[in-house]
């Protein structure tokens, strides 16, 4: 399987050491200082979070260059699929209905003022 | 006799636990590559018929004063942001000229 959107990587460009808790916070949109400090606390209290960090660090691969965006609402767009790809196609959807509607008043706008006829018949008399 | 018991569970038990979670989370994700790549089309589809949709209402508006684009919900995010950041740029100049 290889989807390049939906899969967990390393974020080296935001990273503090190696970037696994900026891509855990880049894939699921919660704040990475918030993944950081719930790191260090485990790793004080328990121990092996440390070693679950230095394995993901060496496992997951580096986010490819192209997937970066300068947009900030398509990263939240591809957080929300990954959340919950059958809410993010019900809401685009919604989006494309939104824009019939929008057509279809300009639509019935122009079918029932026609204001060029009304022009016209004005320059007429 | 506690080694008896705890290498089997560092050794079996540790990577079974991991490797049925592993396998549980590859079934649950079900999304594939088509759908990622259906799902990006439609996300740059509906966002350039929205900007193209404000533009023709735009015009309409323009050619004719009695025209009102009809709006569901009034403020919205997506249109707030810019005038935000407009609001934003109009303060700071009001603090540069006192």
């Amino acid at each position: 399987m290889n989807t390049p959107r939906t899969t967990l990587y390393r974020d080296k460009h935001n990273a503090k050491l190696l970037g696994v808790c900026s891509g855990i916070a880049d894939y699921t949109g919660v704040n990475a200082i918030w993944i950081r400090l719930g790191l260090i606390a485990a790793t004080i209290s328990m121990g092996w979070p440390l070693l679950a960090y230095i394995v993901m660090g060496v496992l997951l691969n580096k986010k490819p260059p192209h997937l970066y965006s300068a947009d900030p609402k398509e990263d939240q767009y591809w957080q929300r699929v990954r959340q919950n790809p059958k809410r993010t196609a019900r809401e685009i959807r919604a989006q494309m209905k939104d824009v019939d509607r929008r057509l279809a008043s300009v639509e019935s706008f122009y079918v029932s003022s026609n204001p060029r006829l009304t022009s016209e018949i004005e320059r007429l008399r | 006799m506690e080694e008896l018991i705890a290498i089997p569970i560092i050794v079996i038990g540790l990577p079974w636990l991991i490797l049925h979670y592993v396998t549980r989370w590859k079934t649950a994700a079900t999304i594939t590559t088509d759908d990622e790549s259906l799902l990006e089309d439609l996300y740059s589809l509906a966002k350039r018929l929205d900007e193209r949709m404000d533009t023709v209402e735009r015009l309409v508006a323009s050619d004719n004063a009695d025209f009102k684009p009809a709006r569901i919900q009034h403020d919205k995010e997506v249109d707030n942001l810019p005038l935000r950041e407009l609001e934003e740029l109009l303060a700071e100049k009001k603090g540069e000229r006192s």
